[in-house]
C-alpha cells in the first residue's frame, strides 16, 4: 500500500498514440534509443531526477564484504591485544554480546604486521598490499557501528537501515531519488548478490527500483548473467516475430477497450526487456577489454578471477550510466582458523577492489563516483573456537557490531583521511562514531539529498532510509 | 510523481528499530517513579525533537544505569528534570545555557569538576556534543513525570471523532433516479453517488468477460471452454446465480481466498528469518485456512480461533484440532528465533503478535505504540502493554539445545482413531527402515574393525617400505577398503539422523498455550526490554471499548477475553476492515483504499454508507463471507464493463465513484494457476506438507552436535508439485521463492515479512523477460499448442476458435483469425507449423488480455 499510487493518466491515449504513430514493428522501436527516451519521459519513474542540491557523486559502487572482515587484522591496530594475547579477554562488555564458542576465548593480537602507508601515513596491515598503495586515495573509517550481531539481520541493516521490518534497499532509494541515466538498463544492479533478496528489494517503493541480480561469471552458455535474459531455444528473428505478434494483440486490445496506464506499462516493460536483452550481453562481454585492463583486475587468474570480473563489470555499468552498482564478495566470516582464512580472502579481493579504484580514477570516473568498501559488521578482539578444543593459533573471531571499519573513495570524500577511534581493544568507538544511519545519511548527502527529505509515504507515514536517525558525517567530506 | 516530498516529520516517524537499537547496548536495570514537578516552560517542537531523538536515548543508554533508580552515583539522578536540577552531592548537574559551567558536561569530558568525579562511561565526541548542545539550548526537558511509562505517562484518550472508531450505522439504501439499473442495495448506494456527480455507470460487460472475471476472482482460475459455452447458452435470469453458487461451492474458492488471508499472516514454510530453518508443520495452518474459507466458517469464529483456539470448547476431535492449529496465526510470521538475549526475543514475538492482531483484525498500526503513545491515533502505551501482558502470558517459543537458537512452540494434536491408526502404521514401517539401517551399520562397523585389525597386523609385521600381501590384498588395498567403509558409515550416520528427524511421531501443529503463571506485564521504556517501567493491568484498546471490557480471570492469559473483545459488536473495526478487504479483492480497490490502515492518517471511505451497510449485513448474516461475496458479485455494479470513458476519466480519474469496473493484472498465484489450467497441466491436490523433507538432499544440519538448527534446501521436489496450485508450494522467507514457485519472485508476491492486505501490481522488465524467455512459459505454450493440435478438428479455424475459448475464454474475432492465419501460414513445413503454433500460443499467453482480468 502506498499513497502515491499511479493514478490514471490524464491523457490515457498517449502511449497508444505513440505506438501507433511510430508505426514500427516492435524490434525497431526497441532499438531506437531516442524514441525510448521520449517514451520514458512520459511515464517512466526512472527518468533522471534532480537532487535537492548539487551533488558530488552521480553514482555509487558499493563493494560489500559479506561475512564481516576482521578490522583487528586489517585496519585497526591495537598493540594491547598483542600484549594480552592468550589471556582471558579483559574487555568491558555487557555480557549479552557473548554467544557461542567462547568458553575457550582469549585475547587475540593482529595476525599480520601493520605499518603507515603513503603520504598520509594511514595505518594498514600487510594483508592488503594493493590497498596500501592507494592509501592516499581512500578515506578509512574505523568507527562504524551497527546494532545487530547476526549476519542476516546486520546485512539487512547495512542495506536497508532496518532489520525488524522490511524496508527498501539503499540502492532502491537512490534509484527512486535520482532515476537513471541509461534507459536500456536497470537503475540498480547487484552483482553476485547475497541470497537474501530483501537486501536489494524495493519494499514499498515501486518495484522498478529494485536491484537486478547479475551473475558475473556464468558457468556456461545456459547460465545467463541476468535471469531469463535470452530465449535459449529460438533464434532472435523468431523471437522478434513472436513479439511483433504479441504487441499487435496488445494494441488491438487497447483499441477495443480504451487506454489503461498499467497495460501501457506492460507494453513498455516488454520494450525495456528487449532493449536489455540487446544491451546487456555487450556490456558483460569482457573480450574487448585490453589485456592490460584484464591484468590490472586479475581477470583469468586465480584466486582473483570471480571478483575481478565483478569489479570490471561494475566499472562498465558505471560508464554505461547505471545509478547504483553493488558487488558482493562473500567469505569473510572467519570464526575459526583466521590465520588461514583471512589472508586467502584478502588475496581474492585486494587486487580487484583496488584495480577498480585505479581504473575509475584513470578514466576520470572517480570524480563523480562514490566507491564504498564495507562488511555488515566487524569481528571481536577476543578469539572464538566453536570446537572448544583448538589451540589459539587455530582460533577465529566472533562477530562484532560495536565497531568496525570501512573505506570510501571518490566523489566528495576526503582522501588520505583516517576517521574515528576505538578503545584500546578495538571494541567500542570512543571518537567520531559513525552509526549505519549516519553512513546512509552521508551517502545520500554525497548524492545531493537531504536524508530527512527524501521520503516516501507508506502505511500512513513518511518513510526515510534513515528512519528517525542519522547525521551526515561532515568530517569525511572533502 | 515527485519522488522527493518535502513533507516529513521527524517525530512522526518513530519506529521499531529504535527499541532494538537501544536494547542491544548497555543493560538498564530498572526505573521507578521520581518526584513529579510542575509543567516545564514551553518547549519548542525543534527542542522536543532534539531531546527525543538524541538526548533521551543517550541518557537512557549511557547515564541511567548509574544515575537512575537503582543507583544514584554521587547522589545524582538523570532520569528526570527534577533530578538534574537538584543535582548530586556537589550541587546542580548543569546550568541551562552554560555547558562550559555545567558539571555534567565537564564530567563526561573526563575532567574533574569541582567537588565531583569524572564520569565512569566514555562518551564519544559526538555524544558529548549532543549533551553540550542540549545544555546550550537551555536544557529543554519534557520529563515532568519520571520516565516510567516512556514518553507520555497519561495522555488523555483523544476522543476527537474519527469515522472508523464510531459505531457501525445501518443506513437505508438511498433513492435513485434510474430505478431500472440497480439490482440490489449495493447498486443503489453506488448509483446515487454517480447520479449526484452526473456520471453514468458503464454498460454491462459481455457475458464472456463477466464469466472470466467472476471465475478468476472467486477461484483464481479461468472458466473452461465448456463452462463458457454453457453460460453463454443459458438465457435464464438465474444464470449468474448458478455460476456464482457453483464457484462458491468449489474447492478452488478456498484455495484462492485462503491465500489472501495468508498475505496478512506473513505465512511461510520457514521458521525465523535466517538459516533456512524449516517449519515442517506450517502447512496445517495453511490447510486450516483453506478449510475455513471453504466451509464458510463464520468470520468471528475464525478470529476467535486464531487468537484463542486452544482455549475454546470443541465438540469433536476435528474441531479441537482445527482450533489448536488456528493459533498458528500468532506464530507463523516474521519472528526472530536466533537472538541470544531471550528477554528481547520474547518481547519481539509479543510485539509481532500485537502488530498482527492490529493489522489483520483492526486495521491499525500498533507497532508504534511499543515505544510511545501513537502519534496519530488515540492508542496509548498503556493499551499496548495491556495487550502485551496477554501475549507475554502465552507461550510462543522455547530455547533449543543448539547454539543460541530458540524455536517456535508446537502442541500435540488430539487424533481421531483413523489418523492414529494410519500414523501408527507409518511408524511401524519407519521403525523397520531404521532397524535395517542400524543392522547395516553394525555390519559395516564390524567389517571396519576387521579391516583395521588386519591393517595393524600388516603395518606392524612389515618393514617400512615393504608391503606384505595377505589374502585381502596389501596395505594399499586395505586402506582403500577402510576409506570406503568409513565413507559408507558416515553416509549411513546421516541417513539415521534423517530417519530420526522425519519419524512420524506425534501429530503436532504450531500453537500457543497459556503459561503456568499468567501475569500483567510492565511497560518498557522506549521499547527497551532492559528498562522496565510501571506494571500495566492486562487489557485492550480503550478507544474501541465504549463498554467495560471483559474481565480476565486469574490464572488465564486473557487471550480468550481478547478474542471476545475483538468480535464484540461495539468494536466497529473488524467488520468494517473485513468487508472492505473483500470489496478490494472484487473491485480492485477498497472503499477505503488504505485497506490495512483505518487510523486517522488513512483514507476516508469513498462510500461510507455502503461500507457500513456491508458491515451490518455481514454481521447480521452470521459473519458469512460467502454470502457477502455472493451479494457483491451478483450486483449490477460488478457487471459493469471496464471500458475506458474519456469524459468520466477526466472527472474521476481514479474511478473512486466506480463508474466502471477496475481492471487488474492477475496476481502471481492466479497467473501461474491459470497458465497451468489453460495448458492442461493442473492437477487437484488434497493439501499436506510442502517441504518434501523426506528427501535427505533437502535437509541439512542433521548432526545433533551442530550449533545451528536443521535447515532445508529444496533441491528436490515431488513431481506433482509442478502441477499443483501455487498456494501449496513452499514459501520461504529469506531467499527467492524456489523451484516451481519462481514466478512468485517476479509478480508482486508479498514477501512473507510483510502483513499485506493488498498487493501492489507492477510492470517491470524482469517480468517481461520471464514472459518472453523462461522455460516455464515456453513449456506451457508448447503443452497448449500440442493440446490444440491433437484435437480431432478439421481446420485451423476451429482450432483457433477452441484456442481462444480456452486461453481467453471468448470467441475469436474475424480480425484475429486473419492475424493468426498470417502468422501460422508462414511456412507449410509440418515441423515449422508446429513451431509456429507454439509461438502463437506463447504470444497469446503473454498478451495483456491473458495477463489481465477485465
Amino acid at each position: 500500500m502506498n499513497s502515491q499510487r499511479t493514478t490514471a493518466n490524464s491523457n490515457p491515449f498517449s502511449r497508444r498514440h505513440f505506438l501507433q504513430t511510430t508505426a514500427c514493428g516492435f524490434g525497431s522501436v526497441a532499438l531506437n534509443a531516442l524514441l525510448a527516451e521520449q517514451a520514458s519521459a512520459r511515464s517512466n519513474p526512472l527518468v533522471p531526477h534532480r537532487s535537492h542540491f548539487p551533488a558530488k557523486a552521480k553514482r555509487v559502487i558499493f563493494l560489500f564484504m559479506a561475512g564481516g572482515p576482521s578490522q583487528h587484522d586489517l585496519f585497526d591496530y591495537k598493540p594491547r591485544l598483542k600484549l594480552e594475547e592468550g589471556k582471558k579477554p579483559n574487555i568491558p562488555h555487557a555480557g549479552r554480546e557473548v554467544t557461542v564458542g567462547l568458553e575457550n576465548s582469549m585475547s587475540l593480537g593482529p595476525i599480520a604486521s601493520f605499518a603507515p602507508r603513503g603520504q598520509s601515513g594511514m595505518v594498514m596491515s600487510d594483508l592488503l598490499p594493493q590497498l596500501a598503495t592507494v592509501a592516499d586515495d581512500i578515506c578509512l573509517v574505523r568507527s562504524l557501528s551497527a546494532d545487530n550481531r547476526s549476519h542476516d539481520q546486520a546485512t539487512l541493516q547495512l542495506h536497508t537501515g532496518a532489520f525488524l521490518s522490511l524496508r527498501p534497499s539503499m540502492g532502491a532509494w537512490v534509484s527512486y531519488g535520482l532515476g537513471t541515466e541509461n534507459q536500456n538498463l536497470p537503475s540498480f544492479i547487484t552483482i553476485n548478490a547475497p541470497t537474501d533478496v530483501r537486501n536489494h528489494g524495493s519494499a514499498f517503493l515501486p518495484a522498478i527500483h529494485q536491484g537486478t541480480r547479475l551473475n558475473a561469471k556464468p558457468s556456461g552458455p545456459k547460465d545467463l548473467p541476468i535471469q531469463h535474459l535470452r530465449d535459449l531455444a529460438s533464434p532472435e528473428s523468431e523471437q522478434r516475430r513472436r513479439l511483433d505478434l504479441l504487441q499487435t494483440m496488445n494494441r488491438e486490445l487497447l483499441q477495443r477497450i480504451g487506454g489503461d496506464t498499467q497495460m501501457e506499462g506492460v507494453i513498455e516493460s516488454f520494450e525495456l526487456a528487449f532493449r536489455m536483452q540487446a544491451e546487456t550481453p555487450k556490456l558483460v562481454d569482457l573480450s574487448h577489454e585490453s589485456q592490460a585492463t584484464l591484468n590490472l583486475y586479475g581477470v583469468g587468474k586465480e584466486p582473483t578471477d570471480k571478483n575481478a570480473r565483478a569489479c570490471l563489470l561494475a566499472r562498465r555499468f558505471a560508464e554505461a550510466g547505471v545509478r547504483f552498482i553493488q558487488v558482493t564478495m562473500d567469505g569473510w566470516d572467519h570464526h575459526g582458523n583466521i590465520r588461514d582464512g583471512l589472508p586467502k580472502m584478502c588475496a581474492q579481493t585486494d587486487q580487484p577492489s583496488v584495480a577498480l579504484l585505479q581504473d575509475l580514477k584513470q578514466r576520470g570516473l572517480l570524480d563523480d563516483t562514490l566507491l564504498v568498501w564495507s562488511g555488515e559488521f566487524g569481528r571481536t578482539p577476543w578469539s572464538q573456537d566453536l570446537s572448544g578444543t583448538q589451540p589459539l593459533e587455530k582460533h577465529g573471531r566472533e562477530h562484532q557490531p560495536e565497531s568496525f571499519c570501512a573505506w570510501m573513495a571518490g566523489a566528495g570524500v576526503r582522501p588520505g583521511l583516517t576517521f574515528g577511534t576505538t578503545d584500546d581493544y578495538g571494541f567500542r568507538v570512543v571518537e567520531n562514531r559513525v552509526h549505519l544511519h549516519d553512513f546512509h545519511a552521508t551517502l545520500l548527502h554525497l548524492l545531493g539529498f537531504d536524508h530527512e527529505k527524501l521520503t516516501y509515504r507508506h502505511g500512513g507515514r513518511d518513510h526515510r532510509l534513515t528512519d528517525v536517525f542519522g547525521d551526515v558525517v561532515t568530517g569525511v567530506l572533502s | 510523481m515527485n519522488p522527493v516530498t518535502v513533507e516529513h516529520s521527524l517525530l512522526g516517524t518513530n519506529c521499531l528499530d529504535l527499541a532494538r537499537a537501544l536494547a542491544v547496548r548497555i543493560a538498564i536495570v530498572s526505573l521507578a517513579f521520581g518526584c513529579p514537578e510542575a509543567a516545564h516552560a514551553e518547549i519548542s517542537p525543534q527542542q522536543l525533537q532534539l531531546f527525543e531523538s538524541k538526548v533521551r536515548p543517550l541518557l537512557i543508554d549511557r547515564c541511567y544505569e548509574c544515575h537512575g533508580t537503582k543507583q544514584q552515583s554521587g547522589g545524582l539522578r538523570l532520569d528526570s528534570r527534577a533530578g538534574w536540577k537538584k543535582g548530586g552531592d556537589s550541587g546542580p548537574a548543569l546550568i541551562p545555557g552554560r555547558p562550559e559551567q555545567s558539571r555534567l558536561i565537564e564530567a563526561v569530558r573526563g575532567r574533574h569538576p569541582a567537588g565531583a568525579t569524572s564520569s565512569k562511561v566514555t562518551l564519544s565526541e559526538r555524544e558529548i556534543e549532543i549533551l553540550a548542545e542540549w545544555v546550550r539550548m537551555g536544557a529543554p526537558d519534557p520529563r515532568d513525570d519520571v520516565a516510567p511509562t516512556g514518553i507520555q505517562a497519561q495522555s488523555p484518550i483523544d476522543r476527537k471523532k474519527h469515522w472508523a472508531f464510531e459505531p457501525v450505522a445501518r443506513p437505508e439504501p438511498p433513492r435513485v433516479r434510474d430505478s431500472s439499473w440497480p439490482l440490489g442495495s449495493i447498486d443503489r448506494f453506488l448509483l446515487s453517488k454517480l447520479e449526484a456527480n452526473q456520471l453514468p455507470p458503464a454498460p454491462d460487460t459481455d457475458p464472456c468477460t463477466w464469466l472470466r472475471r467472476v471465475t478468476l476472482d472467486l477461484t483464481g482460475l479461468p472458466p473452461t471452454p465448456e463452462e463458457v459455452t454453457a453460460f453463454v447458452g443459458d438465457n435464464s435470469p438465474k444464470a449468474q446465480e448458478r455460476v456464482v453458487d457453483r464457484l462458491l461451492a468449489s474447492v478452488a474458492f478456498g484455495e484462492r481466498w485462503a491465500r489472501h488471508w495468508l498475505d496478512l499472516v506473513g505465512y511461510a514454510d520457514q521458521l525465523g528469518t535466517v538459516n533456512d530453518v524449516p517449519a515442517p508443520h506450517a502447512w496445517r495452518y495453511r490447510d486450516y485456512v483453506i478449510r475455513a474459507f471453504n466451509s464458510d466458517k463464520p468470520f468471528d469464529q475464525f478470529i476467535r480461533e486464531q487468537v484463542a483456539g486452544d482455549l475454546l470448547p470443541a465438540s469433536s476431535v476435528e474441531m479441537q484440532q482445527d482450533a489448536i492449529i488456528a493459533t498458528g496465526f500468532l506464530l507463523l510470521g516474521e519472528i526472530h528465533i536466533v537472538t541470544a538475549d531471550k528477554l528481547q526475543l520474547r518481547a519481539d514475538i509479543v510485539d509481532h503478535q500485537i502488530q498482527k492482531v492490529g493489522t489483520a483484525f483492526l486495521g491499525l498500526t500498533l507497532g508504534c505504540v511499543r515505544c510511545h503513545d501513537h502519534k496519530f491515533d488515540p492508542v496509548l502505551l498503556r493499551d499496548y502493554y495491556g495487550m502485551a501482558g496477554i501475549f507475554a502470558s502465552s507461550e510462543s517459543s522455547y530455547v533449543t539445545e543448539r547454539g543460541v537458537w530458540s524455536s517456535i512452540r508446537t502442541s500435540e494434536l488430539p487424533e481421531p482413531l483413523w489418523q492414529r491408526t494410519e500414523r501408527e502404521e507409518a511408524l511401524r514401517q519407519h521403525a523397520s527402515k531404521r532397524v535395517n539401517a542400524q543392522n547395516e551399520r553394525t555390519k559395516w562397523t564390524n567389517q571396519l574393525a576387521e579391516v583395521n585389525g588386519k591393517l595393524t597386523n600388516v603395518v606392524s609385521s612389515t618393514e617400512p617400505g615393504k608391503a606384505l600381501a595377505t589374502k585381502d590384498g596389501g596395505e594399499t588395498e586395505l586402506k582403500a577398503k577402510k576409506a570406503e567403509l568409513e565413507k559408507k558409515l558416515s553416509t549411513l550416520e546421516a541417513t539415521l539422523w534423517h530417519l530420526d528427524y522425519i519419524e512420524p511421531k506425534a501429530t503436532v501443529a504450531y500453537s500457543v498455550r497459556d503459561v503456568d503463571q499468567p501475569a500483567d506485564g510492565r511497560i518498557t521504556i522506549r521499547g527497551n526490554v532492559h528498562a522496565p517501567g510501571e506494571t500495566v493491568p492486562r487489557g485492550f484498546i480503550r478507544v474501541l471499548s465504549p463498554a467495560p471490557w471483559p474481565e480476565i480471570p486469574s490464572g488465564t492469559s486473557g487471550r480468550s477475553q481478547l478474542a471476545d473483545w475483538l468480535v464484540r459488536t461495539d468494536n466497529p473495526l473488524p467488520a468494517r476492515v473485513t468487508v472492505n478487504r473483500i470489496w478490494e479483492k472484487l473491485f480492485g480497490e477498497g472503499l477505503v483504499r488504505t485497506v490495512d490502515y483505518f487510523g486517522t492518517r488513512g483514507e476516508r471511505p469513498s462510500h461510507p454508507d455502503l461500507l457500513d451497510w456491508l458491515a451490518t449485513e455481514f454481521v447480521q448474516n452470521g459473519w458469512s463471507q460467502k454470502r457477502l461475496i455472493r451479494e457483491i458479485v451478483l450486483s449490477r455494479a460488478y457487471r459493469m464493463s471496464s471500458k475506458h470513458h474519456p469524459e468520466a476519466a477526466t472527472r474521476d480519474p481514479d474511478n473512486r465513484l466506480l463508474w466502471r469496473m477496475n481492471r487488474r493484472r492477475l496476481d502471481a498465484e492466479s497467473l501461474r494457476d491459470t497458465l497451468l489450467s489453460v495448458s492442461g497441466a493442473l492437477q487437484s491436490n488434497p493439501g499436506g506438507p510442502a517441504l518434501a523433507l523426506q528427501y535427505v538432499e533437502n535437509v541439512g544440519g542433521l548432526n545433533p552436535k551442530d550449533v545451528n538448527p536443521v535447515s532445508f534446501r529444496l533441491n528436490k521436489y515431488h513431481e506433482w508439485q509442478h502441477h499443483y496450485r501455487t498456494i501449496y508450494l513452499p514459501v520461504v522467507r529469506s531467499a527467492a521463492q524456489p523451484g516451481p514457485a519462481e514466478l512468485r519472485n517476479l509478480f508482486d508476491f508479498p514477501p512473507p515479512t510483510e502483513m499485506a492486505g493488498q498487493r501492489s501490481s507492477t510492470s517491470v522488465a524482469t517480468q517481461a523477460l520471464f514472459l518472453m524467455n523462461s522455460e516455464f512459459i515456453k513449456s506451457h505454450a508448447q503443452r497448449l499448442s500440442e493440446w490444440v493440435l491433437n484435437q480431432p478438428l478439421q481446420d485451423d479455424r476451429s482450432r483457433l476458435e477452441l484456442l481462444y475459448l480456452r486461453a481467453l475464454n471468448r470467441p475469436v474475432t474475424d480480425a484475429e483469425l486473419e492475424i493468426a492465419r498470417k502468422f501460422l501460414d508462414i511456412d507449410t513445413n509440418d515441423d515449422k507449423q508446429r513451431g509456429s503454433w507454439t509461438a502463437f500460443c506463447h504470444a497469446l499467453l503473454s498478451s495483456n488480455e491473458f495477463l489481465f482480468r477485465l
